[in-house]
């Protein structure tokens, strides 16, 4: 079943090409993970996201210093107008029609505060539901509102003053709804949103004394600026204190915020007075604009992910493993496959080993052994020399740790198998170089070049530069069994087409041993 | 069993009228077995079935009782081969190659090899790639001649050789005659097959047309010889008498006879009173032999 003479032949026969492969790509292979070790390819991308990440908290202080400059200017001027004339006349409905059903269900028995507090809110969404006509807001607005006006009724009922009990509604509902807003957000939590509710409740409460003690023809969005700037700035000053900075750097820290808030309302306020139609969302949205919201949409998608993408495994692994390094062993299982078997016959030499008595099945299988063998001693190799270079770029610290770069290897190995047990086949059913080149070689350098197309309309490659019907030629290649991406992902679907790929290279492999031992040979 | 190869009825048909069809022949132990046809003519074919490169498509051939198919790796150890078309593995020098061979044949020691180089005058340390023609060819009998089997079975192995090598490689072969080697030769030069052959198959267009004994064509009852005469006169007299003339040529006062054995002391009788310029006698060669025949053959088909 095995010849070491033969054995021996092919070895010299094929040693030159082995030599020079895989030099060529384990030096490669070094040089490529080194290389981008040390050049810290990532850096762009991190720069990427800080101006990102920049951006968007630029883009929420703006946003906090322009709602609460609303809030102080919308107290001060419209809640005049709106809760004492307008909806203290609904107050006072809602307020006897609360004690009228209190009163009922006080006279069938003892009530619980519980059971106080469901009618308050039960008539609270009631009234919010069906009273449309009142511009305030929205329901859920409206029936905190109502909730919390009759809250402070049933604790103040003895000696009621509906001033007041506006007040009290009004600012505890901005703070009920401050609270409720960001605790909607991501990432909430409670304490934060007590701290912002409580903002919000003192920016309205300041607005409206502020209304009190200078009435309507005070200019309130001068004093909102003022108001909100000196707010953003006190606040960041004093967060930058407990989080241990010096006075200085909170100082010029503040004064940065205090510049980012001076500049959102004053171009909020611009939106408004100038804007024509300009809606208040609108002006908000246009005053809280961020580098990442003025660029086009498309563009900053595309610069995100080109922030997020891997550069190392799209490297290495789909250009490197699936690309580049599979290139020069694919010459050197293509002409020695091909050396092995075909092109003995084609040239008559194998006449020599057969006329010997030496078994074709014997030939057939030690050519296979020497393939495999060749083919298994390069990537031991090659898997020895992206150990060591991992280990000098940082080892498990390095952006593919050992893991990974043993699965690129294997997978890299058992697609080669794949290809040389095709090869393989194709050299034991032809008798001529050219059909077994032609059809083994074509067939695998077919492959390559489908996944280097292919690689334009994968996933791994921004969006910015993929081409999605490109994605095509990936399933007209074997390569495609090998997904790098995959096991960078840490996903387990590797396995079955590892799998595959040691099936496919396994029946060419028996096919090819078996034809070789049954057909006619032109010795 | 004395019948050591024994081809029956050996058909494979590549179409258009390729291939070799119903050949039949038996080659003794120790019989040197000649195979001349033209090219083309599936000489090398049936060498190739011979050595089990290819299946028989029906028929049978055999050799020391193995059928050459299924039993291809057990003929081989009582077979050596050269192959009609040379072409080495991917080897550096011929003493690489040789080396190879002798480990795949498991030959223990060199020593018939270097005889055998000796005897060609082959240098083996030549690069095998730079080799001439004739270099490659002796390299490849020495692979072959080296195993020291009891048959051999060569395909055109005179091609290459320049002529006191080919004189030297035909010694050889009769040389393994000797030694009672059996050997199955093909070839389209005639007179090699006629120096060394005991036997001869003419093959055309895949049909076996004739197998001669050599001893046949040398011993034959009748002889033909060419007689030139000084003057036209001593032509024309001899012409009267009463020899079989087979051809005449007036403007050189020749004549060709054909004779029994036995009629040749007449003739010497009769030639003494003429003026002889020259006697010669015309062989009857195989080359002869086998184009009467291959006419025989082509006039039995038109009919």
């Amino acid at each position: 079943m095995f010849s070491k003479a033969l054995f021996k032949q092919s070895i010299k026969a094929n040693w030159v090409k082995w030599i020079s492969v895989t030099t060529a790509t384990c030096i490669m292979l070094a040089i490529v993970i080194i290389v981008l070790g040390n050049l810290g390819i990532n850096d762009i991308r991190d720069s990427l996201k800080d101006v990102f990440v920049q951006a968007d908290q630029e883009s929420q202080l703006k946003e906090q210093a322009v709602d609460g400059y609303e809030l102080y200017v919308s107290s001060a001027t419209t809640y005049p107008q709106l809760h004492n004339t307008m909806v203290q006349g609904f107050i006072q409905s809602i307020i006897s029609d609360y004690q009228t059903q209190l009163d009922t269900l006080q006279g069938q028995g003892d009530i619980s505060a519980e059971q106080k507090q469901q009618l308050m809110q039960q008539i609270a969404n009631q009234y919010a539901e069906n009273l449309d006509s009142i511009a305030m807001g929205t329901k859920e607005y409206k029936a905190s509102f109502f909730y919390n006006s009759l809250f402070y009724y049933d604790t103040n009922s003895t000696s009621l003053d509906y001033d007041d009990l506006i007040d009290y509604a009004y600012l505890t509902t901005v703070y009920d709804m401050a609270y409720a807003q960001f605790m909607a957000g991501e990432n909430a939590t409670n304490e934060e949103a007590v701290m912002k509710a409580i903002m919000a409740k003192t920016t309205a409460q300041t607005a409206i004394s502020k209304y009190k003690e200078l009435g309507e023809n005070a200019n309130y969005q001068e004093l909102g600026l003022q108001y909100m700037n000196t707010l953003m700035y006190d606040s960041t000053y004093n967060l930058q204190i407990q989080q241990g900075a010096s006075a200085d750097d909170a100082k010029l820290f503040a004064v940065s915020v205090k510049v980012i808030s001076n500049t959102a309302i004053t171009s909020y306020q611009f939106w408004l007075n100038e804007g024509g139609d300009v809606t208040k969302e609108e002006a908000r949205a246009n005053a809280c604009q961020s580098i990442s919201d003025q660029i086009p949409e498309k563009v900053s998608e595309a610069l995100t992910e080109l922030g997020n993408m891997d550069m190392y495994s799209l490297i290495i692994g789909s250009i490197f493993y699936r690309i580049a390094g599979l290139l020069l062993p694919m010459v050197f299982v293509i002409m020695a496959a091909n050396g092995l078997l075909a092109g003995q016959v084609d040239s008559g030499s194998m006449a020599y080993v057969l006329s010997t008595p030496t078994k074709r099945r014997t030939v057939a299988v030690t050519q296979m052994v020497y393939l495999v063998t060749a083919l298994f001693s390069m990537f031991a190799l090659l898997t020895a020399v992206s150990v060591i270079a991992v280990f000098v770029s940082g080892g498990n610290d390095f952006a593919i740790n050992y893991g990974q770069i043993l699965l690129f290897n294997l997978g890299a190995y058992l697609t080669m198998f794949a290809i040389a047990g095709f090869c393989y086949m194709c050299s034991s059913i032809f008798n001529r170089t050219k059909y077994s080149l032609g059809l083994g070689g074509g067939l695998t350098i077919f492959s390559l070049v489908c996944t280097i197309l292919g690689l334009f309309g994968s996933t791994v490659v921004p969006s910015a530069m993929r081409i999605e019907p490109m994605n095509f030629f990936n399933y007209l290649s074997i390569i495609t069994l090998f997904d790098t991406n995959e096991i960078m992902l840490g996903s387990l679907d590797y396995i079955w087409k590892f799998a595959i790929l040691l099936g496919v290279g396994l029946i060419t492999f028996i096919i090819g041993v078996f034809r070789f031992e049954k057909k006619d040979l032109p010795l | 069993m004395s019948e050591l190869i024994e081809v029956q009825h050996l058909t494979k048909d590549y179409g258009q009228g390729r291939g070799i069809f119903d050949l039949n022949f038996s080659i003794k132990k120790g019989e040197v077995f000649g195979f001349v046809g033209t090219n083309g003519s599936g000489k090398t074919t049936t060498i190739r079935h011979l050595m089990g490169f290819l299946k028989a498509q029906s028929g049978s051939c055999r050799i020391n009782d193995f059928d050459c198919w299924k039993d291809s790796t057990e003929i081989k150890k009582s077979v050596s081969y050269v192959p009609g078309e040379i072409a080495f593995p991917d080897l550096r020098t011929g003493t690489e190659f040789l080396k190879a061979q002798a480990e795949l044949l498991g030959l223990k020691s060199m020593d018939r090899a270097n005889y055998l180089c000796q005897k060609l005058q082959l240098d083996t340390s030549a690069n095998l790639k730079r080799m001439s023609k004739g270099m490659k060819q002796k390299t490849a009998i020495v692979a072959a001649f080296m195993a020291d089997k009891d048959i051999l079975v060569l395909d055109e192995p005179t091609t290459g050789l320049d002529p006191l090598m080919r004189d030297t490689f035909l010694e050889l072969i009769l040389e393994e005659k000797e030694r009672g080697k059996t050997i199955f030769m093909s070839s389209h030069l005639f007179n090699e097959l006629e120096d060394t052959c005991d036997r001869v198959a003419l093959i055309h267009n895949g049909r076996i047309i004739d197998i001669t004994e050599l001893n046949d064509i040398d011993n034959l009852p009748t002889k033909t010889y060419k007689i030139g005469f000084t003057n036209n006169d001593d032509y024309k007299k001899f012409k009267r008498l009463k020899f079989e003339i087979i051809r005449s040529q007036p403007q050189y006062n020749q004549v060709t006879v054909k004779i029994d054995n036995a009629q040749i002391n007449d003739l010497i009788k009769a030639l003494t009173r003429y003026e002889v310029q020259y006697v010669a006698e015309i062989k009857f060669s195989l080359e002869e032999h086998f184009k009467q025949a291959l006419k025989k053959y082509k006039e039995g088909q038109n009919v």
